[in-house]
């Protein structure tokens, strides 16, 4: 009697979950297939798969909705962004967990602290410093402010993994005549790859994704990233229900590609800040 | 070695332009904006100080009442729909070895996905014609129940308190799932030993040894409810009538819209002194000791 409950509640958890599952899922490819249908279908045929599978939509997105113009934006902003922000990231992380120095474990802290900062608190000075010193509306501008507060998770989690590497790699190097410089980037960077994949997958996604800084520091249509030029779709194209789906699909795919290869970093990295902190 | 380690050009060139971009970016600017916020001003020309008034005018400001009153309705309803789901499916997967990590891929999905296109996916959900939700009401006889949900006063917050969920769940699951997997395999080996059943496992069990996650979860719940922006800017932008306004909403439209930026400001520093306060209380009503095991 005990085994059949135990039986009855595993399949009904089971159940829950497959069900979850799909509300997780359908939505997503819901759009995708929508995407390849006409606007006269999606009322008439919402939820079967299209009739013909055309790329016309998309090729709408690009043409007029000026998608086309917003993924290289995207492309250019966050790949810069997040190269840069892991470089610093990674080097700070090093000389505050490695090297000797008095202040280390303030700076650390200081680091630490932005990690709970609203960004909000900081978006109109920057805004006034960014008009004073003629950079809005300019890459810098934009890219700027993504670095900077892209640095408390990244060296967080870099910090730790720099705590945990032996010091005997360096000692050798330095022995050998190695500057910290070369020992830095020859020895612990390429061991750390695992690391630093994992902090630049996350200020990837985080930036890529992001709607405010580029509605605050850009105002050229030309220049904005994916997620306001979806907006700007939305509001000018709004019965252009299937040339919206494309343009949302566009947003999605290199995150969902970047996902199903590095899921597993993604989530760490993503939730580190909760399970160590 | 430690003449090495100790050298101060060395420390320098390593940590310097990180922290100095740190500090003029992030640091400077929100000391700026504590400053900033005692002024009326539209950034160019007309520069007026006014002390606390940018405060007391938002706190007869029945928008920004609104606005506030919407954040805590978030908070509230995330808090309710959240926790409970994530540990339900964390204890579920934590229990079931079989395909837990297919699962857990699936369910952080919607984290990641840009919030702008959730929130339009969202929006063809709700849509009064062809969205699932009224469709599904169709389906089963509830064609009374049919809403304009993101049109209507009444069921908008409501309707974007259920996106939310849909985007964090799996994200608090994998958190919480993560602590669980601390909790060395004996205990409940012996507590089965012992005549446990599941629940009195779970209460007596997983839930203390991981209190600690939890509160860091609670308070990433609240901050989280507090900063949210993408979706509601771009499901309803405040609407309808300022009905799903919220702070970071009604922030942005102040400053960079109407131009008010020293009231913007005074929001800004209202986010940044609630987002404390939180962390703040939660650590210290909140008690949970390190427990040995």
């Amino acid at each position: 009697m005990r085994k059949n409950v135990r039986t009855i509640g595993t399949i009904l958890t089971f159940t829950i979950l497959i069900i979850f599952s799909i509300m997780c899922v359908y939505p997503i490819v819901w759009l995708f297939i929508n995407s390849f249908k006409g606007n006269s279908e999606i009322f008439t045929n919402p939820w079967g798969l299209p009739v013909s599978w055309s790329f016309v939509n998309y090729i709408r997105a690009i043409e007029v909705g000026n998608i086309g113009i917003n993924f290289m934006n995207s492309v250019f902003i966050t790949t810069a962004a997040v190269a840069i922000s892991v470089l610093l990231s990674s080097m700070a992380s090093y000389g505050i967990i490695r090297m000797r120095w008095k202040l280390s474990k303030f700076v650390y802290s200081l680091f630490l602290i932005g990690m709970s900062i609203p960004s909000y608190a900081a978006i109109v000075p920057l805004f006034s410093m960014f008009n004073r010193l003629g950079i809005i509306n300019t890459y810098a501008g934009i890219i700027i402010p993504h670095i900077v507060f892209a640095f408390p998770i990244s060296i967080f989690i870099l910090s730790g993994f720099f705590s945990t590497i032996p010091k005997e790699l360096e000692e050798a190097a330095i022995i050998d005549g190695c500057t910290i410089l070369k020992a830095f980037f020859k020895i612990i960077m390429p061991i750390s790859v695992s690391s630093i994949v994992t902090v630049a997958v996350i200020n990837f996604i985080n930036i890529w994704n992001d709607l405010l800084f580029p509605q605050i520091f850009l105002s050229d249509k030309n220049m904005m990233p994916l997620p306001v030029g979806l907006t700007a779709f939305n509001d000018l194209y709004s019965t252009d229900y299937v040339g919206m789906i494309a343009a949302v699909v566009f947003t999605i795919i290199p995150t969902i590609i970047v996902y199903i290869f590095l899921h597993d970093k993604i989530m760490d990295g993503m939730t580190a800040g909760a399970v160590k902190g | 070695m430690n003449n090495i380690l100790g050298n101060k050009k060395y420390i320098a060139i390593f940590v310097l332009p990180t922290l100095l971009f740190y500090i003029s970016f992030v640091f400077f600017p929100i000391i700026w904006n504590m400053y900033l916020s005692m002024f009326r001003t539209d950034l160019m020309s007309q520069n007026a100080f006014i002390g606390f008034k940018n405060y007391t005018n938002l706190f007869h400001d029945q928008f920004f009442i609104m606005s506030l009153k919407n954040n805590i309705l978030m908070i509230i309803g995330s808090l309710l729909a959240h926790m409970p789901l994530a540990l339900f499916f964390g204890n579920a997967l934590f229990h079931k070895i079989k395909g837990s990590k297919l699962f857990q891929s699936i369910f952080f999905l919607p984290t990641i996905i840009c919030g702008v296109a959730v929130g339009m996916m969202f929006n063809f959900v709700y849509n009064s014609e062809f969205g699932l939700v009224n469709k599904i009401l169709e389906l089963f006889n509830l064609s009374d129940f049919k809403m304009p949900w993101l049109e209507s006063e009444k069921t908008v917050m409501a309707a974007l308190i259920v996106v939310v969920m849909w985007r964090f769940v799996g994200y608090h699951m994998v958190i919480q799932l993560a602590a669980m997997k601390a909790i060395p395999a004996s205990l409940y080996e012996a507590s089965s030993l012992d005549g446990a059943s599941e629940w009195q496992q779970f209460t007596n069990v997983t839930f203390p040894l991981i209190k600690h996650i939890l509160k860091i979860d609670v308070i990433l719940i609240i901050t989280g409810s507090l900063k949210y922006y993408d979706l509601i800017a771009v499901m309803t932008k405040g609407g309808p009538n300022h009905a799903s306004e919220v702070m970071s909403t009604y922030m942005f439209y102040q400053g960079f819209r109407t131009m008010k930026y020293g009231y913007a400001s005074a929001i800004g520093m209202i986010l940044l002194l609630l987002c404390v306060l939180v962390i703040w209380s939660v650590n210290t009503f909140v008690k949970t000791e390190n427990l040995e095991y």
